[in-house]
């Protein structure tokens, strides 16, 4: 018995001294020495000869000069890679595909070929009629209570405005406590529902967003006011509209351009998903340089295409592009974008 | 599109077994210690070696090194802040995820319920997770051993310790070594550094955590422990950098499992019995990659087609005055999305279009964990595949326990065969009498035991409840996608179940982790050393028995009949055991309504 537990640590001695020394000892003079590059994490310098970024790490990108990359469910955060982990069967999933899609799905056929939908989503809105019935922002809290809720609780001028809502409003939220007698004082969030439902009573074909204002002094502050147009009520209304609207064609957007990858860090983009941003991305070059947009689109177009590779040289998949060496590239070759 | 979807799963099914000939000859070699050690090795060798040990010995030794090992893994976790090589000034993680996770590393399940990269300081990833990944790999391909050693009527069992260094540094060191060089030149970091800092095109500050990967990488994959260096492991880019690290990756994992099966038949000199188990196991890992590639790459997401005709179902309902309640499912518009991909949500690009179905089969078959994309968003049919993987729990398997679990199947399935003939059931010529039956059905039965009793316990409170964040059946699949993971010694996950604590000092950690922590911390040992213990000791008591005579009457286990009997026996005790959970789970999903719920 003696004998095994001492030849047990014994091993464990040799083994961790192997293992955990030697050989990460070995493999770092052989990285550091062959491979430096590779090794220090793909670091690439920016024009004024300063790291810009990891080749493998996404980066945000939201100028209209440069290619974005998916969107991360990690926020593009380099020390927590994380994925949605969001279930096909989740309405959270959807909602968050369909939001990115609202402002910049356009029509596929018919006379507004290739028009956005985004205006036509408002005007709807407008008409405040969904499924034949009205109120959209109510019927909207009323089916998805846990997006409503969200919309409380994700910024704090969102929460300031139910709370000071709920004051107002005694009589509603009486009726909320009476409904609901297992939480006797409800929190600005558990009243999403019944305040929308108010709101949207009050104020036909209207949402709430927030804008910019001049105080008193002159001041730019933020506040929340009811509108009728705006990106919130393109991307939040979208999914309702496509209800609304289920035989209409409409272009397809690639993929990868709505959806989150698995590390939230995925640094490429598809050749299909970057023909898709080409024009925004040339046209906006060549405002700002003042150029011909054709030329300036072929310089861009040759620009992805001595970036676009197919993993294992096509035998296993489509084009792509990473999105940083091309950013790079257009940085590079363009100049600073204004 | 078809070759590109293709390619790459028949690739990888064909240079693994490719791979396994020339590798199962030389380990064979090593196991049977036909080899000359060098001066120095044999140095070690001989302060090691304590000895031939009988049955009894060899998991007494098994089992004292598993507790050192659990002692040696615990200090270091939990002395993480005082250590070296932790500039970030990481805390110690909450006990309960301590316990956790050293189980798991020890248990070669390496299911993580910390983030990596938020959670550990390279310090720990070196003594920790390196020292785990190679030793309980180690561990299992040593029971494997001394089964085989049982079986051929060995006098002994070999030395414990002995076999321990041979795996260690004849298999693993080299091997290891040259995979890390290959995903270092592919771009996995290779440096004691913790963290990069940049400032992006956009002047926008970016961290990114960095260290020691390429050493930790290749022997997660080549140990099958998957535990990532990353919080999401193989589909973090510096883990996994490009397509060709992904095929070597998963390559890697499948390498010594493939192996072992052959080692078996030759250790016995059995190799057409080899060849038959080879056989099962290649097609059933063939469904399954079949299986996830046909519901996940040639598959959209559900949660953007359409569903054009509303359905309506009576539900019987025993809150509705006359039992019964109308259930509508309302017609859904698509969404404009292009998938001619496949589903891409929680897929990376550069792996290629069926490698995250391809991965994900993968490392269920042979026990790694790893993964290369998110398996909470695969397609509701699709995340069979890596259930059933874990549920069989017989497909090539992790090192050793894999081949040692199909053996099981081989005892039930010639003890059915033997009563439906009316024949005494003997395997490799020794009778399996009722001792032996018994402890087979111990070993399979604990597999079962461990999903759904933990399962049903935390769907029926606010531990299972308070986690999920998915809805419906969904949230079921991922409570029993956790416990099969454990229990299966598998390691990969349903990533939004909330079962990370955290540092000790966390304000706000998820409200159920503790209990997870705990819960699946018992399931991985008991499912863990239940299935070493029990099959050593029944090889060990066939191996005791007289050797009958080969005659007409013998159930020969080397033929095409054989493969089916293993084969329909595999598929009716271990899947059926499974099916109504199935059902509930990834089954009504996929039936039901997508979106479901608010």
């Amino acid at each position: 018995m003696s004998k095994i537990i001492s030849k047990s640590f014994l091993l464990l001695l040799f083994a961790v001294v192997i293992c955990c020394v030697i050989f990460p000892l070995v493999l770092l003079v052989v990285g550091q020495v062959f491979f430096p590059f590779q090794a220090n994490g793909s670091i690439v310098n920016g024009p004024d000869g300063k790291p810009v970024g990891s080749l493998l790490i996404s980066q945000p990108f939201t100028k209209d000069e440069y290619f974005q990359p998916r969107p991360s469910a990690a926020g593009f955060n380099g020390t927590a890679s994380s994925s949605s982990a969001l279930a096909a069967s989740n309405y959270a999933l959807r909602n968050r595909v369909a939001s990115t899609l609202g402002p910049i799905v356009r029509y596929a056929d018919g006379a507004k070929a290739g028009q956005l939908v985004a205006h036509d989503i408002e005007s709807w809105f407008h008409q405040d009629i969904f499924q034949g019935a009205g109120h959209i922002v109510s019927q909207w809290a009323g089916n998805h209570p846990s997006l409503a809720q969200a919309w409380v609780s994700t910024d704090s001028l969102h929460t300031a405005y139910v709370a000071d809502w709920a004051k107002v409003h005694a009589d509603l939220v009486a009726k909320f406590v009476k409904d609901n007698p297992n939480t006797p004082q409800p929190a600005p969030t558990d009243l999403a529902t019944t305040f929308f439902q108010s709101f949207s009573n009050g104020n036909p074909g209207k949402f709430l967003s927030v804008m910019t204002d001049t105080g008193a002094n002159h001041k730019t502050v933020l506040v929340i006011k009811p509108v009728n147009t705006g990106s919130d009520i393109q991307s939040i209304f979208f999914d309702m509209w496509r209800q609304d609207h289920p035989n209409v064609n409409l272009q397809d957007i690639p993929g990868d351009l709505v959806t989150t990858s698995a590390s939230g860090l995925d640094p490429h983009i598809t050749m299909q998903n970057a023909n898709y941003q080409l024009d925004r991305v040339s046209s906006k070059w060549a405002a700002d340089l003042k150029r011909s947009p054709v030329e300036v689109r072929n310089e861009v177009e040759d620009i992805l295409e001595k970036n676009s590779f197919a993993p294992l040289a096509g035998l296993a998949g489509e084009k792509m592009v990473n999105v940083l060496q091309v950013n790079l590239d257009l940085r590079n070759h363009f100049g600073k974008p204004q | 599109m078809t070759f590109q979807i293709w390619f790459l799963p028949v690739l990888l099914l064909a240079s693994a077994t490719l791979l396994a000939f020339p590798l199962s000859r030389y380990m064979a070699r090593i196991m049977n210690g036909e080899y000359k050690p060098l001066k120095i090795f044999a140095w070690f060798e001989n302060r090691l070696d304590s000895g031939q040990q009988n049955w009894k010995q060899y998991v007494g030794s098994l089992l004292i090194f598993n507790i050192a090992l659990f002692i040696f893994g615990f200090i270091v976790l939990a002395l993480q802040e005082w250590m070296p090589l932790n500039p970030l000034h990481r805390p110690m993680i909450a006990p309960s995820a301590i316990f956790n996770s050293v189980i798991s590393f020890m248990t070669n399940t390496n299911l993580q319920h910390y983030s990596g990269d938020q959670h550990f300081s390279n310090f720990s990833q070196i003594f920790f997770d390196i020292s785990n990944m190679f030793m309980s790999a180690a561990i299992g391909l040593c029971a494997l051993t001394a089964i085989i050693r049982a079986l051929r009527s060995d006098s002994h069992l070999g030395n414990f310790f002995l076999d321990m260094w041979r795996v260690l540094i004849y298999m693993f060191i080299p091997v290891a070594f040259v995979v890390s060089v290959i995903f270092i030149t592919q771009g996995s970091p290779m440096t004691l550094e913790s963290v990069y800092q940049v400032t992006g095109l956009e002047s926008n500050q970016q961290s990114i955590i960095t260290g020691p990967v390429a050493a930790v990488e290749s022997i997660k994959m080549l140990g099958t422990n998957g535990g990532g260096f990353f919080g999401m492991n193989s589909a973090h880019p510096y883990e996994n950098p490009t397509a060709l690290s992904n095929y070597f990756n998963t390559l890697s994992m499948m390498l010594f499992p493939f192996a072992l099966v052959l080692m078996f038949g030759r250790m016995l000199k059995k190799m057409r019995h080899a060849y038959v188990i080879f056989s099962v196991m290649i097609f059933l890992m063939a469904g399954t990659y079949v299986w996830s590639i046909v519901f996940d790459t040639y598959s959209p997401n559900p949660a953007f087609t359409s569903n054009s005709i509303a359905r309506t179902y009576d539900v019987q309902s025993a809150s509705s005055p006359d039992g019964k309640r109308l259930v509508t499912l309302p017609a859904v518009a698509g969404l404009p999305v292009d998938q001619h991909l496949g589903n891409l949500e929680g897929k990376e690009m550069r792996f290629g279009t069926s490698a995250g179905a391809t991965y994900a089969a993968t490392t269920v078959d042979v026990t790694c964990g790893a993964v290369n994309a998110e398996h909470d968003s695969l397609n509701p049919l699709a995340a069979l595949s890596p259930m059933v993987g874990m549920w069989l729990n017989c497909v090539f398997g992790g090192k050793g326990v894999g081949m040692i679990n199909m053996l099981l199947y081989i005892i039930i399935g010639i003890f059915i065969a033997g009563m439906m003939v009316g024949r005494t059931p003997e395997y490799l010529g020794k009778k399996i009498g009722a001792k032996e039956v018994k402890l087979a059905v111990i070993a399979l039965l604990i597999h079962p035991l461990m999903i759904l009793l933990p399962t049903g316990i935390f769907a029926a409170t606010d531990w299972g409840m308070k986690a999920v964040s998915n809805p419906g059946p969904h949230g079921l699949s991922q409570m029993f996608y956790q416990f099969s993971s454990a229990s299966a010694n598998n390691g990969s996950a349903f990533d939004g179940l909330g079962v990370t604590y955290g540092a000790y000092n966390n304000p706000n950690p998820a409200p159920e982790a503790a209990a997870w922590d705990i819960a699946t911390g018992i399931v991985m040992l008991i499912s863990r050393f239940l299935p070493i213990i029990a099959p050593v000791a029944m090889a060990a008591f066939l191996g005791r028995k007289k050797t009958s005579p080969y005659s007409l009457g013998t159930l020969r286990t080397d033929t095409t009949t054989f493969a089916f009997l293993l084969l329909g026996t595999i598929l009716i005790v271990g899947a059926l055991l499974f099916l109504p959970i199935a059902v509930l789970g990834p089954l009504a999903e996929h039936l039901g309504p997508i979106p479901f719920g608010g």
